[in-house]
């Protein structure tokens, strides 16, 4: 979340930025959306999109299909910027560089898209392949700032980045006034689902960071949610009444279901039992990256020790490139929790004195597979080789109506360029090139190299024991079960 | 061990295999000898051993072979070269002197690195076992009592297991191939521990030994070669192989596989946190393979596009497991899974002659973490009581390996048992310790 004040400053930036590049303004962001210029700018575009739609065929495919050429604007962005035009040609460059270096057998996989590029593009221009949506409502600042954020990887994790959609959304639709002129779109259910969701998630999905299943199911629900609302209801009470649902949905399937989690009997350090749970024979947990989920477990762990702190010890296994486990380190320290940390080489090495494994996941798939942080299926491998159990904690809302066979199917590509580094320190998000010594700081120049940074991986469900969701621990084998009661309308 | 009970030949000779001795025996008598294996010791000590015998200056010698360590071959060569030159500038008379030299020199280059490289420990044994050979044989060249499948040699393996008595029957009957031996009935007594036969003292035993020797360093340097044979057998067109970390042997096994016009896709892991696969990935990439450099974390999500896994080795074990550099086993545990082939490229002095009891410590070494989390990161007292651990070696099931390509050939892991018995003598198969 962001003040106003920052949110203000984005805006401002964003303008000045575009200023300099389409001196008409015509598409500058508001700093608020106001009644009287949406209503202008609503006018502008649907003309602009007949135009380029009109225009759109014959164009060649390089220059033509970057919309900053659009052929409307093409004299003046000429005239005026010079220097934008060798910034496109130098942005060419790159993307052709970066097109040899795309990894053939993933060549199916949208390829990662530079931050600085999603700045660049700016909010209105629709990247390559993206129908404009036939009444161009203009993006909320709010919504350009936090695809920026979700293109840049400062919101990530299923969890966050969910909370923080729902979250604009409930902005955006706070501030929204329904113009008098609506192009003919007179039902505000309908003026909210075409100018505020539908235009907000495609930029943030196309323009930013594919969506995750936490977004995606998420955006499905509030879509159903604004649909079902009753037609002649005044804009305050469907905007309070919106806002609540999404207040209710983020409480409940997300914090909530996180709480009742930690909470499930199972997890606890057994009372009862006291052959495991003595001091000499502490319990060792082993982990992976980070989860909110694990750590409110783990917290809750200690926090209900009635021994001492040294009932139970927790492996952090972590891996390059993001190194999120060390987030999760200082947290579980912080709760006064015994801890050691290895890379993913030394899983093997640690694993023998491991009894429990505990897993967060970024999506479940139908068929029992754990869509997770790369690496996460390497560590339940591992685990179900050495016969020690696996759980995968993860809130319901988590579950994904997809299958999935292996990792590769679908997938997200990161930064390439994280691979070259050699640093172990926590990624700096200043130049990427800055600190790095290693063998491949110039593997842009080398022949035959490629990098490939994937993001997620497929752990299949033999590795799983069993999934912890707020309703309770269930086989892998029962997640269709769960999604089929979760929605019966289906 | 046995060494009290071996009697002093005389002031000149070693007589016990204690490294103290050792070196207090060569500084009396061949004291350039001992200054040799010093300067060894010292390299090996920093790390850096340099490719040739005679070492420049300190700081050439940091540039010549600062990566050397990971250069096993290069280690076992040089030992090789140590020991031809100890074993044939220092004064000894017969078999049973030359072993108890060489098993001193063993455990003293064990006390000063030999237990991170087992590759030197191997190569003394390889040597023990070739005089052995030599010292068995007639003084004719006829070689009468190899060790290998004769009764006899089997009970003089295991001589604890030779009781006085027998011991006594034994030379009586066979006392016709012990004819021309001058070592009295007294001495065979008391003296179990080699064969009656290495007692002989040989003037030209020198010769067949340095020659024996000279095999095996002729074998070493033809490692890579004839492993590079092998190549296209193992590699075809449109392959995706899958390697980890940095090998040279499999570096130049996929380089002689693509100058044979083999088209191929090499995923390079990068192994952190050494960072081994990027200098690897660099040299295949400029030998005009298409190489693809992925995170450790990515191993198990390309398995599933990998038609097969290369691996390098640290140590092959006597139950045909693998010790090779940390996070291996997570590949071979990947392709075991993925029903991917995990081929293991070695050259053969890389055998060792133990077995794995000790799980994953066997033949580890834990190392610095200080590349899993920078000194600068631990400021706080949080942070100050966390185990960190970084591993350098995984122990790799023979279940989970499918092949080994050697320089003398492609073997199971079952039947790397049966290469012990070729290399070594069951002797020498205890530890250096």
């Amino acid at each position: 979340m962001t003040t106003e004040g920052d949110q203000q400053k984005a805006a401002a930036a964003a303008e000045s930025k575009k200023e300099k590049k389409k001196p008409e303004g015509l598409v500058i962001p508001p700093k608020k959306p106001k009644l009287s210029k949406a209503e202008r700018r609503a006018l502008q575009e649907q003309q602009r999109a007949a135009k380029a739609a009109a225009k759109q065929q014959p164009e060649p495919p390089k220059g033509a299909a970057d919309p900053q050429n659009e052929p409307g604007k093409q004299n003046a962005t000429k005239n005026d910027a010079g220097s934008a035009g060798k910034d496109d040609a130098a942005r060419d460059a790159v993307q052709d560089k970066s097109d040899q270096k795309t990894v053939s057998l993933f060549s199916h996989l949208p390829p990662y898209r530079d931050p600085k590029s999603v700045v660049e593009t700016g909010p209105h221009l629709w990247p390559k392949g993206v129908s404009l949506p036939s009444t161009t409502f203009p993006l909320h600042p709010a919504v350009i700032e936090l695809g920026y954020q979700y293109a840049k990887g400062e919101i990530r994790g299923g969890n966050a980045r969910c909370r923080a959609m729902l979250a604009a959304f409930h902005q955006v639709i706070g501030d929204f006034e329904p113009p008098t002129n609506n192009g003919g779109l007179t039902d505000m259910r309908h003026q909210i689902d075409q100018w505020i969701l539908k235009p907000s998630f495609q930029y943030w999905t196309a323009s930013c960071r594919p969506h995750s299943v936490t977004m995606g199911n998420a955006f499905t629900f509030l879509k159903t949610a604004v649909a079902s609302l009753e037609r002649d209801m005044t804009r305050d009470d469907m905007v309070e009444m919106i806002q609540e649902t999404i207040d209710a949905y983020i409480r409940e399937r997300i914090d909530l279901a996180k709480q009742a989690i930690a909470q499930q009997p199972a997890l606890q350090l057994s009372t009862t039992s006291t052959t495991t749970t003595n001091n000499n024979n502490p319990q060792v947990f082993l982990t992976y990256g980070k989860s909110e989920a694990i750590a409110a477990i783990f917290r809750n762990m200690a926090a209900s020790d009635q021994h001492s702190s040294s009932s139970f010890r927790v492996i952090i296994v972590d891996s390059r490139p993001l190194l999120e486990g060390k987030d999760l380190l200082l947290e579980l320290r912080a709760s006064g929790i015994e801890c050691s940390y290895v890379l993913l080489n030394a899983l093997t090495y640690v694993m023998r004195d491991v009894t429990k494994v505990y897993l967060g996941a970024s999506a479940l798939m139908s068929d029992g597979g754990v869509l997770g942080r790369v690496g996460t299926a390497c560590v339940a491998l591992s685990a179900h080789m050495h016969h020690i159990p696996v759980l995968v904690c993860c809130e319901s809302y988590k579950i994904s109506n997809r299958v999935q066979l292996e990792s590769i199917t679908g997938n997200e590509l990161g930064d390439p360029s994280q691979v070259a580094m050699t640093t172990n320190a926590s990624s700096s998000d200043d130049d990427d090139n800055n600190n790095n010594n290693g063998a491949l700081k110039d593997w842009l120049e080398t022949d035959n190299l490629r990098l490939l940074n994937l993001l997620y991986d497929l752990t299949p469900s033999e590795f799983v024991s069993g999934i912890v969701t707020e309703l309770g621990i269930i086989p892998p084998t029962s997640v269709a079960v769960l999604l089929r009661e979760m929605n019966p309308q289906n | 061990m046995t060494a009290s009970s071996i009697p002093d030949l005389g002031s000149n000779s070693l007589s016990t295999s204690d490294p103290a001795a050792v070196r207090s025996w060569l500084s009396k008598h061949h004291p350039k000898q001992l200054a040799l294996l010093d300067k060894f010791e010292i390299e090996l000590r920093l790390g850096r051993l340099s490719s040739t015998t005679k070492a420049g200056p300190d700081g050439v010698i940091a540039a010549v072979g600062a990566t050397s360590t990971s250069d096993r071959l290069l280690v076992t060569r040089r030992t090789v070269g140590l020991l031809k030159h100890i074993i044939g500038a220092t004064r000894w008379k017969n078999g049973a002197q030359l072993l108890v030299l060489l098993r001193g020199l063993g455990r003293e280059l064990h006390e000063v690195g030999g237990f991170r490289e087992p590759v030197i420990e191997n190569i003394v044994r390889r040597v023990m076992a070739a005089v052995r050979e030599e010292a068995a044989g007639e003084p004719d060249g006829k070689a009468t009592d190899t060790g290998r499948l004769s009764l006899q040699s089997i009970l003089w393996a295991l001589p604890q297991h030779v009781k006085s008595p027998s011991n006594r029957s034994l030379s009586r009957t066979d006392s016709h191939q012990r004819q021309s031996s001058i070592a009295s009935e007294a001495d065979l007594e008391s003296t179990n521990e080699f064969p009656p036969a290495f007692y002989v003292n040989r003037p030209e035993l020198k010769q067949t030994v340095m020659e024996a020797i000279q095999e095996i360093v002729t074998e070493l340097e033809d490692v890579y070669g004839n492993i590079e044979d092998q190549a296209t057998n193992h590699i075809h067109a449109g392959e995706v192989i899958l390697t980890y970390g940095k090998s040279k042997t499999i570096e130049r096994f996929l380089i002689a596989a693509a100058e044979k016009k083999r088209t191929f896709q090499v995923v390079v892991c990068e192994d952190s946190p050494s960072f081994g696969g990027h200098e690897m990935a660099k040299s295949l990439a400029k030998a005009g393979i298409d190489t693809i450099v992925i995170h450790d974390s990515a191993i198990f999500a390309v398995m599933a596009r990998v038609n097969k896994v290369l691996l390098s080795a640290h140590a092959v074990l006597a139950n045909g497991g693998l010790v090779a550099s940390s996070g291996s086993n997570m590949v071979a545990l990947g392709a075991y899974n993925n029903a991917v082939p995990v081929v293991v490229i070695t050259g053969m002095f890389k055998l060792c002659p133990m077995f794995p009891h000790e799980g994953q410590d066997t033949l580890n070494d834990l190392v610095s973490p200080s590349k899993v989390m920078d000194i600068t990161e631990i400021k706080d007292d949080l942070l100050s009581s966390v185990e960190l651990i970084n591993p350098v070696h995984d122990y790799v099931k023979p279940e989970h390996v499918s092949l080994y390509v050697t320089n003398v050939g492609s073997f199971q892991p079952s039947y790397i048992y049966r290469l012990l018995a070729e290399y070594y003598h069951t002797d020498d198969w205890k530890s250096f310790e």
